[in-house]
């Protein structure tokens, strides 16, 4: 990975965060082997977020934590994600409802997806760290319920030695307990760009960046047209974007 | 816990592995039942076809009848592959327990087993020591109780019975892998090429019956060359060991009542002066067929020798087999994992030494009690990593129940495939590598989880349009599935809902969810789904599908059951939800 643009100095905010970033880097060290063997260490998104997070897109071989406001939404952008990990991906759930066909759309084949049935979440947290320490996986979803901070540490850490990308799809209650992943998003669904009342257009959702080690909250509007993700609009990308020029 | 140490196993490791195709496969030898100390050669599980390594009684003269017999491959049912050498003589063991359904009840004084036949209670089984005071088999139920008094009677329980003969025949699995069930009280061990383990035929037989005698059985045994012959012996009431050869002139003097034919037939025969079956072999054989039926030809000719008996085993012999004996119990779940630890290391350097991996994995382990449990395991590719193999076991020893400690524990591999080409520790990073992983994950999630992927079926309805397949197979013919408008989720349960439209078949307006109401802003559709009238019932009614979009922004796949016209009774569904 390219080494971060050394801000302009008396920049304190972009000082703060390039440190964060490096502190980052650093503390995902056991992750190094593990990724060494991949061409990227991060998944990307759409530009515009893709710089928003320090690590350049969604970093492999760490946690993240996706809320639902609304169950479709959040299922196709977990699916973008698992899609573009690449290699198999697990779908661990109490009662999977992924259907492949669907699915399909954002590039997720049914050839790479592997459902998981664990009715108990004490088998759901075993299946997933399993998962996540095994470096065949390219990334790994788990829809939990209520997670205590000592579970998803242990997933973390379980990402950070096999290097796989671990998705943790919960629904968005109030007061979620903070947990021990590295990206905390919410997803929800807008209402889409098409003029007609009779055609439902693109997908179009509402991601919130909600919490980032080493990066800032943001919030964008996000439209799925053919295989890319169109961003616009956006509270954080033009901080961001101020920070790195 | 009820020991605080275990002893290591330290008894004979028994060479239990061959090629799973040898031209004269099955006789894998099985464990001794007396502690030894196997010499390296030995130790190693041996690949040996059995016909070479089996001392035959060679000296014996061959009558013509049973030197076809024996030298039909159809011999063993299951057991015979089919390029097996055919000069392999079969050495058939057969067990008889005439007391099983009293003694297994394991209760002191003289105890009876009686059964209603027709109108009558007739004793069907009686302890040794009702038999001494003049209890018999077949006697009424109330000359019994006059006979003695004190006996205790036991209503006959012939599911349990069974049962109780088939831990036995597990059992029996210690001493050859090929054991059948035959009638209600009897067993057949194939015990060819597996004798000189125990010091030869003779001490085999002696040592099974002492053992079964320690459980408080009564039991006889016949080894002769065929199934019928030692079968016909022992329900005789004779026992001891007939050579290959001899088999005809070892039942001649037999009474009819080895046969178990029916009682009619018997009586004909002793109507004609026929009392024992070798003057019914002698007998012109077409007149006999013609007036008794082949049954009686077919029943002779197994007891002579002539026509071989099949064994059915009640498990299916495996490709290899490695089993442990132990002077003390082993009886804590650390003394097991130890004990599987060396098993599985024997087992895999087989393995590897005949290029195969396994497919399933069989622990038997052999109670002290002679309880036999079993737990067995699968993978998705050909395996031979112990380390691998002993993490799938470690979930499920839990289900073993050693009571008072295993005396042997046994690992059989009953499905192996090819396995070549592997190199261990090289190039983690190779494309074989990640595939292994892969595998070794799906097994462990596997063990305890239910685990598959989708692929694509032909169907009208949404809801049949992908089935499960194993994780292991390889999904296929989902290339249009990107162009169509489906939902990214699929409801398993669709909840009915409700929904408000400008006309009976126009898309809704206003959807009613639970308790709250949402405006439809957008709608797409319909799409209509027709039933299967090949698979369907008649009632089954079409579907319309809409994808609508709501003021929140939520997409939603909500369906129209039944066609919109007048006396139709419609309802809404909500199926599932769009990215």
């Amino acid at each position: 990975m390219p080494a971060p643009p050394t801000p302009p100095p008396l920049d304190r905010p972009a000082l703060l965060s390039a440190l964060r970033a490096r502190i980052a880097r650093l503390e995902r060290a056991g992750a190094a082997g593990a990724l060494a063997s991949r061409g990227e260490d991060a998944v990307p998104l759409a530009p515009a977020i893709d710089q928003a997070l320090p690590w350049g897109g969604l970093p492999r071989a760490a946690l993240h934590e996706i809320l639902a406001t609304e169950p479709g939404a959040a299922a196709g952008f977990a699916a973008l994600i698992l899609a573009r990990a690449g290699g198999t991906v697990l779908w661990i759930a109490p009662d999977p409802d992924a259907w492949p066909p669907g699915l399909a759309r954002f590039g997720l084949s049914p050839a790479q997806l592997v459902l998981v049935r664990a009715a108990r979440q004490q088998d759901a947290l075993w299946a997933m760290e399993e998962t996540l320490r095994c470096p065949a996986v390219g990334a790994a979803l788990l829809v939990a319920g209520e997670l205590d901070l000592t579970a998803a540490r242990r997933l973390q850490l379980a990402a950070e030695s096999g290097g796989v990308l671990g998705l943790l799809l919960r629904p968005d209650a109030d007061g979620a307990a903070p947990t021990a992943a590295l990206t905390r998003w919410r997803i929800g669904s807008d209402l889409s760009d098409s003029d007609s009342p009779h055609a439902i257009g693109d997908p179009a959702w509402s991601l919130d960046l909600l919490r980032c080690r080493g990066g800032r909250p943001a919030t964008w509007r996000a439209t799925w047209h053919g295989d890319r993700l169109l961003t616009e609009g956006g509270t954080g990308t033009a901080d961001a974007a101020r920070r790195r020029a | 816990m009820r020991r605080r140490c275990c002893r290591p196993p330290r008894m004979g490791r028994v060479p239990g592995g061959q090629p799973p195709d040898p031209p004269a496969g099955r006789q894998k030898p099985p464990g001794p039942s007396i502690p030894w100390e196997p010499s390296e050669e030995e130790a190693r599980p041996a690949c040996h076809a059995a016909g070479a390594r089996e001392p035959l009684p060679l000296l014996a003269p061959l009558a013509v009848g049973s030197g076809e017999a024996a030298a039909s491959p159809a011999g063993v049912q299951g057991a015979a592959p089919p390029g097996r050498p055919p000069h392999v003589r079969r050495r058939i063991l057969a067990l008889l327990l005439p007391r099983l359904p009293v003694e297994r009840l394991r209760r002191p004084g003289p105890v009876a087993v009686w059964a209603q036949r027709g109108a009558r209670r007739v004793v069907t089984s009686a302890s040794a020591e009702a038999e001494a005071a003049g209890l018999r088999v077949g006697q009424a139920l109330a000359d019994a109780q006059a006979i003695l008094p004190g006996v205790i009677l036991v209503a006959e329980d012939p599911a349990s019975d069974a049962a109780a003969l088939e831990r036995l025949a597990l059992w029996c699995l210690r001493f050859t892998p090929q054991v059948g069930m035959e009638g209600g009280d009897g067993l057949l061990l194939d015990i060819t090429g597996v004798e000189h383990l125990f010091g030869g035929e003779a001490a085999l037989r002696t040592e099974v019956l002492a053992r079964l005698a320690r459980f408080g059985l009564t039991a006889r045994g016949a080894v002769a060359g065929a199934a019928g012959t030692a079968l016909a012996l022992v329900r005789a009431g004779r026992g001891g060991c007939v050579a290959t050869g001899q088999e005809a002139a070892a039942v001649a003097p037999l009474s009819l009542a080895a046969l178990r034919l029916d009682r009619g037939l018997v009586s004909a025969l002793q109507g004609l002066g026929l009392r024992d079956l070798g003057s019914v072999a002698a007998q012109p054989r077409a007149g006999l067929v013609r007036r008794f039926g082949a049954g009686l030809a077919r029943a002779l000719d197994e007891a002579m020798g002539h026509a071989t008996r099949p064994i059915s085993p009640i498990r299916p012999p495996p490709e290899m087999a490695v089993a442990r004996d132990f002077a003390d119990p082993v009886v804590t779940r650390e003394g097991i994992e130890a004990a599987l630890g060396l098993l599985l290391e024997d087992l895999c350097r087989a393995l590897r030494e005949a290029g195969r991996g396994a497919r399933r994995m069989l622990l038997r382990a052999h109670r002290v009690d002679g309880a036999v449990q079993e737990v067995a395991i699968g993978t998705g590719l050909p395996t031979r990593d112990p380390k691998h193999l002993a993490r799938l076991f470690r979930g499920r020893l839990e289900q073993l129940e050693p009571d008072c400690g295993y005396d042997r524990i046994a690992l059989e591999a009953p499905a192996t495939d090819p396995l070549t080409g592997l190199q261990d520790g090289l190039g983690t990073a190779g494309r074989t590598a990640r595939r292994e992983e892969l595998a070794q994950l799906l097994d462990r999630l596997s063990q305890r989880l239910p685990v598959w992927r989708l692929a694509p079926q032909a169907s009208h309805w949404p809801e049949r349009g992908v089935r499960r397949i194993g994780p292991f197979d390889e999904a296929e013919g989902f290339e249009g599935w990107a162009a169509q408008p489906r939902p990214a989720r699929l409801l398993r349960r669709p909840p009915f809902i409700g929904a408000i439209a400008l006309l009976p078949d126009a898309p809704p307006s206003l959807l009613r969810i639970g308790r709250d109401s949402h405006r439809v802003v957008r709608a797409e559709g319909p799409e209509r789904f027709e039933p299967e009238w090949w698979r369907d019932r008649p009632d089954r009614r079409l579907r319309d599908y809409y994808r609508v979009e709501l003021a929140s922004g939520a997409r939603l796949w909500v369906c129209r059951i039944g066609l919109a016209q007048p006396g139709e009774d419609i309802r809404w569904a909500l199926h599932g939800h769009f990215a």
